[in-house]
């Protein structure tokens, strides 16, 4: 069994930013992906060589660390993007359109930042934990392959729901393992169905970079996702669902959620945003944070034996979000250091 | 007698400052607006700030001619709702607060700043999700932690320029913690002193004492240990600490 200091579970940005911040004090983290990638919702895909962001569709914050790191990123910016905003909707964080606020995505896509964060890190894709154990003052991990590893340290950035049941397995140790599995219970993300859909260029090319419709009961945001690119060679559009519309038809199948949400964007932007060239459809089970939900920190308990488990991402700090992620793992690893001496 | 509008030219000297900002949240702050504050406390005036990180508007009650003063009498509150507009048991919040504000009024200058922290998004309904623990019996160090009253490196960035925005010169910091000093001292405020902050026994305060007391006995504490997940401040009654 391999014996680590810190094992880092999920390589989403609150996790990656938690293991970057922890080896550049010199520790070696190990980071352990469910995905095949690293990035989590900070997600793109390549259809035919073209970057889709299909998770969040830009990145933005005020912190000077994020920004700092956002700048440090390799890939050609798009600066200010989205610049043209259409429609009166609700955005998924009303405070990114805020005026201390810098916009921004990349050319290669928003994974492009997760990517820069995991540099020389060792991330371990294709690691699915399925339980956590304290066994003789060690945090016992197991992976979905039947592999063990043993850590000083565990720390969850995982979706609230993915890490409650890893959580309580390490339970019963006391009052602040009960209270904060208490508190853990009392809060919830919010699922988004997500469409993928390219377009020939002649067929339409919509003059904003996002829209938040406010009279659809169906979708949340129509994200003109070419529009980053420098020359696409065809039109595409990210559509992402209302949360409610989400929960009602996340059980249902792709072909028949993915349709209406085009018949939708075809009601809103005209017949041929309703006949694209080609789709895809992604679940996100737990897209984000219910508003208010956000708690002020990272939390970082001792467990019987001396071992420590650490919870990180963007419910970890205030306002949500990836800076939220990225300033959780960051925070989590300053006290990681503090306290492991 | 000190001229009393002398912090009237603030809001005129500020309206293009800007600067780098302290402390790692690069915190900078303008006087906005000065007003006359009678209160039942005495007769006040309060100077309204902006800042650039919280978008909260964080306040002044200034009693006297502070500007330019030294050994300004200062208390750092930090806004609880319940405590201070709705009267809560919960905490000594109002306790604290009217008495800083009686005790600066003594002063020939004086100041409380009134930092706005449960505006800042995290801090209302994480409260009463941490009240709900306490109903349970489960009122614990890092699920207040998590819960989040405190950004106290934000807070001492935030009360140190607005110290410097004032132009108090030195401060004696009305408090019990003396972790206060070394938080405001960091960010160039000079603590020219400690007044210790003795909140005397009265029948109003005695009822949420003694549940305080008879709840969790270490609750009041005269060794600046956190207690209370609102003013992160020991609770004196009666007489000062012997130190």
């Amino acid at each position: 069994m391999e014996h680590v200091e810190v094992l880092i579970v999920g390589a989403g940005v609150a996790g990656l930013a938690c293991a970057r911040a922890l080896a550049d004090a010199g520790a070696r983290p190990v980071v352990l992906e469910r995905a095949r990638g690293v990035g989590g919702r900070c997600a793109t895909r390549r259809v035919d060589g073209l970057p889709v962001d299909h998770g969040l569709a830009f990145l933005h914050g005020g912190d000077p660390e994020f920004l700092a790191a956002l700048d440090a990123v390799a890939s050609p910016r798009c600066e200010g993007w989205p610049a043209r905003v259409h429609g009166s909707g609700a955005p998924c964080q009303p405070a990114a359109f805020g005026w201390d606020q810098r916009r921004l995505a990349f050319e290669d896509g928003v994974s492009a930042f997760p990517k820069s964060l995991a540099r020389a890190l060792d991330v371990r894709l294709g690691q699915d934990v399925v339980a956590a154990t304290v066994v003789d003052g060690a945090i016992r991990v197991t992976v979905g392959s039947g592999e063990t590893l043993a850590c000083r340290a565990l720390v969850l950035a995982l979706a609230l729901e993915q890490a409650r049941p890893l959580f309580a397995g390490l339970g019963d140790d006391g009052r602040e393992v009960t209270a904060l599995q208490r508190l853990l219970a009392t809060l919830a993300t919010v699922p988004c169905l997500t469409v993928l859909a390219g377009y020939p260029r002649r067929a339409g090319e919509p003059a904003w970079d996002m829209a938040y419709p406010e009279d659809s009961a169906v979708l949340q945001l129509l994200s003109h996702d070419s529009a980053k690119r420098s020359r696409p060679a065809q039109t595409a559009l990210v559509l992402q669902a209302r949360p409610a519309w989400s929960r009602r038809h996340v059980g249902g199948h792709p072909h028949a959620w993915a349709a209406e949400m085009l018949a939708e964007a075809g009601r809103l932007l005209g017949p041929w945003a309703a006949a694209p060239d080609w789709t895809q459809a992604h679940v996100w089970r737990h897209a984000r944070l219910e508003p208010g939900n956000e708690l002020a920190a990272p939390v970082l308990v001792r467990l019987a034996g001396g071992a420590a488990l650490g919870l990180a991402g963007e419910l970890f700090h205030p306002g949500g979000g990836v800076q939220a992620a990225f300033a959780s793992g960051r925070r989590l690893a300053r006290r990681l250091t503090a306290d492991g001496g | 007698m000190a001229n009393e509008n002398s912090l009237a030219h603030l809001p005129e000297r500020d309206r293009d400052h800007e600067c780098e900002g302290v402390g790692p949240s690069k915190v900078c702050v303008r006087v906005i607006a000065v007003a006359e504050l009678p209160s039942r406390f005495g007769r006040f005036q309060v100077v309204g700030f902006w800042n650039n990180r919280d978008g909260k508007d964080h306040i002044a009650i200034v009693h006297g001619d502070v500007v330019g003063r030294h050994a300004v009498m200062t208390r750092l509150h930090s806004e609880c709702l319940t405590g201070d507009a709705l009267g809560s048991l919960r905490c000594d919040c109002r306790d604290q607060l009217e008495h800083a504000l009686r005790r600066i009024a003594e002063e020939e200058h004086g100041l409380v700043l009134y930092l706005r922290q449960e505006g800042r998004g995290i801090g209302l309904l994480n409260k009463i999700r941490a009240y709900a623990l306490q109903d349970g019996g489960l009122d614990t160090v890092e699920a207040n932690q998590a819960l989040g009253f405190r950004d106290d490196e934000r807070d001492y960035a935030v009360a140190a320029h607005m110290i410097h925005s004032l132009d108090v010169r030195s401060v004696r910091l009305l408090t019990n913690n003396p972790a206060k000093i070394d938080g405001l001292t960091q960010y160039g405020v000079t603590v020219a002193g400690r007044v210790p902050h003795v909140i005397p026994a009265n029948p109003y305060n005695r009822f949420y004492l003694e549940t305080k007391a008879s709840r969790s006995g270490h609750w009041i504490d005269l060794d600046g240990k956190p207690h209370l997940p609102e003013q992160n401040e020991p609770v004196v009654v009666g007489s000062p600490p012997e130190r």
